[in-house]
């Protein structure tokens, strides 16, 4: 599944008809590997229990899939590293959270709320955190999202149920039926299926190019006449609703918001899923996601908390010798069993300390 | 600031005008009241000894900089406030003394960039999209055959020679389909033969109607080139004209090619 969809032929604007990579390529390919991956995620359910896990697993692995995959968008294409991303996850629940309780059991109408709510964060924090690169974009995001993190415990206490985080929600429904088991899974499971269709689009269309550009050379794409602003805006926002629809997901699939879900360790948890899987692979952090989930609650009743050590050397292991993640692992049993293929760079961007607007590294001949 | 109000009364002719233009970088006057008028589908050569504040001027142009006096007028209207963006889609095309490039995309994707910012540059939805994909991608490879890039389309542009980038950093300005096109010393970094090769390249483009203006530190470049000459030195002009009377120039000589060559 990985290697039909992480081949870079396949990513961006290819070669014209004829050409390596070509154009026709892509399109004969997207659909399979879109087949491939809706069929995986599909038929969770009935391998998920094989393995030990259990169905409630297999909806939280989508869900965060999710998640990761929205996360993939800003980091692996655009090269920015949010540790902020829960501020959407989180907030998205809270306003899912606040619906049941207060306002209607639909889901429909809890959705749409969680996407406004997410839309206005999103832009809000964009419109801040996306004026800096590198590391200052990084602390600006974790910032905004700790930021969020205060004020559900202090000041919006009453509304958010403070520390008990907030219970007593009316069960969610669809004009009746009930968000249970499969159903959930299976309606998180199609979001997700669409999601990673949009992505693969996303990467394979002019917009994705752009998204890679600025991760290559901002300015460059500036002086040839693109406003980077825009696009950068954009992906900040795609990327956001990805996290929005997984929190929205999360309270339908069970009726409680975490304080955790605002917590900067779920922004955490994501940038760890991402890196083990492989950045900017998209299949990848979900299979990061599956991973670390799988640790969290299947591999955690076995062993008890050392799961978060071995866990932990897990990711040394692959930031250390692996850094285009899981996915780099299958490339290369494809590759030593003789298989051919292309030269894919991992996608984490190396952080700069140096603010560069535009320019002024003409200088550095 | 003086000429810039005068120079309101614009000469049909000249496709850029510079008035009055300065910058200074702390104690530094990198350019100082810089007036210079570019006509319209020539070739326009910009000399000076290093730091004299040739690249300063194209920033400027480019709105990489901004001026701390005078105003760059582009085509009848002037740029100042225009965001560097903006000021490309007008019709301005530049070539870095350090190529710019997109390092990790293939050259085709490269190139295809460039054709992409006329339709996507705003990120507007416009269903009606009256540019294919595909005639933006065959373009590309059009323009990577003329710059002599035709055989790398799909090889990544970051493992280019340092002349090769700036070649492919040619063809994604000739993507864009640039009325004036600023050239940061385009053959620095290439051997004879190739040199030739950007020359007669650059006069090709030149007979299409497009406006160049060249930084350039080779003289042979210069004079195999130029229509007009304008010479810097400290951030001044000492010298504008055709190529013989600058040749001529005796303060020329002293401050520029009398001390470097
Ligand atoms: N962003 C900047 N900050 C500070 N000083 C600068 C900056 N850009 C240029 N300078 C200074 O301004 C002066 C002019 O620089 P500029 O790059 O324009 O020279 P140049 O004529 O292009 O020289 P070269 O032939 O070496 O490319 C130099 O002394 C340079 O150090
Ligand atoms: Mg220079």
């Amino acid at each position: 599944m990985s290697t039909t969809s992480d081949d870079r032929s396949a990513g961006g604007i290819a070669a014209p008809a004829g050409d390596r990579g070509g154009i026709l390529e892509v399109f004969k390919r997207e659909p399979v590997a879109l087949a491939a991956f809706t069929i995986v995620i599909f038929s969770m359910p009935l391998w998920i229990p094989v393995l030990g896990g259990y169905e409630g697993l297999a909806t939280l692995i989508v869900i965060w899939g999710i998640f990761v995959l929205g996360f993939d968008i800003l980091l692996g294409f655009t090269g920015y590293l949010s540790f902020g991303h829960a501020a959407f996850f989180g907030g998205a629940a809270y306003v899912t959270g606040f619906m049941y309780r207060d306002v209607s059991d639909n889901v429909i109408v809890a959705f749409v709320a969680s996407q406004v709510g997410t839309l206005i964060l999103a832009v809000v924090i964009g419109l801040l955190a996306m004026r800096r690169t590198g590391i200052y974009f990084s602390i600006l995001t974790l910032a905004f999202a700790e930021m969020l993190f205060a004020a559900a415990l202090s000041i919006f206490a009453p509304l958010t149920g403070g520390y008990d985080g907030m219970t007593r929600l009316q069960e969610p429904n669809l004009f009746g039926v009930k968000m249970d088991g499969l159903t959930i899974f299976y309606i998180a499971a199609a979001m997700l299926a669409i999601g990673y269709a949009m992505a693969l689009r996303l990467r394979n269309s002019p917009f994705g190019v752009m998204l890679r550009a600025i991760k290559e050379n901002p300015m460059r794409l500036e002086y040839t006449g693109i406003n980077v602003w825009r696009y950068k805006m954009a992906a900040f926002i795609i990327s956001a609703h990805y996290a929005g629809v997984a929190g929205f997901l999360m309270v339908t699939y069970e009726p409680y918001v975490a304080t955790k879900f605002l917590h900067w360790s779920t922004s955490g948890e994501v940038v760890i899923m991402s890196v083990i899987g492989g950045v900017g692979t998209l299949v990848g952090p979900i299979i990061g996601a599956g991973f670390v989930l799988y640790f969290q609650n299947v591999v955690q009743a076995v062993i008890g908390e050392q799961w978060r050590l071995i866990l932990g050397l897990v990711f040394v292991f692959v930031v250390a010798f692996l850094p285009g993640g899981f996915v780099d692992l299958a490339r290369m049993v494809w590759k030593a069993t003789g298989n051919r293929l292309r030269a894919r760079r991992h996608n984490v961007p190396d952080m700069e300390l140096t603010e560069t607007k535009y320019g002024t590294e003409e200088r550095l001949r | 600031m003086a000429t810039g109000a005068n120079g309101a009364a614009q000469d049909r002719d000249d496709i850029l005008q510079v008035n009055g233009v300065s910058k200074r970088f702390g104690g530094l006057q990198a350019l100082g009241d810089v007036n210079l008028t570019v006509a319209r589908s020539s070739i326009h050569a910009i000399i000076g000894p290093n730091g004299a504040g040739k690249s300063t001027l194209l920033n400027v142009m480019i709105g990489l900089i901004e001026a701390d006096e005078g105003e760059v007028v582009f085509d009848g209207t002037p740029l100042r406030g225009v965001s560097p963006h903006n000021i490309i889609q007008r019709g301005i095309a530049r070539v870095f003394q350090t190529p710019q490039i997109f390092p990790g995309m293939t050259l085709l994707e490269n190139v295809a960039i460039a054709g992409f910012s006329k339709r996507d540059g705003q990120f507007t939805v416009n269903p009606h999209q009256s540019l294919k994909r595909s005639e933006v991608m065959d373009e590309a490879s059009a323009i990577l055959r003329r710059v002599g890039l035709g055989g790398k389309v799909a090889e990544d542009a970051g493992h280019l020679s340092r002349g090769d980038k700036r070649r492919l950093e040619l063809g994604v300005c000739l993507a864009a389909h640039p009325k004036l096109l600023l050239l940061d010393e385009p053959t620095a970094g290439m051997a004879r033969h190739d040199t030739n090769k950007t020359i007669d390249l650059l006069k090709e483009i030149a007979d299409t109607g497009v406006t160049k203006v060249v930084i350039e530190h080779d003289m042979h470049v210069v004079f195999s080139l130029a229509e007009r000459i304008t010479v810097l030195a400290q951030g001044r002009i000492i010298a504008d004209g055709k190529p013989d009377e600058v040749r001529g120039d005796p303060k020329v000589r002293e401050a520029y090619l009398g001390g470097e060559h």
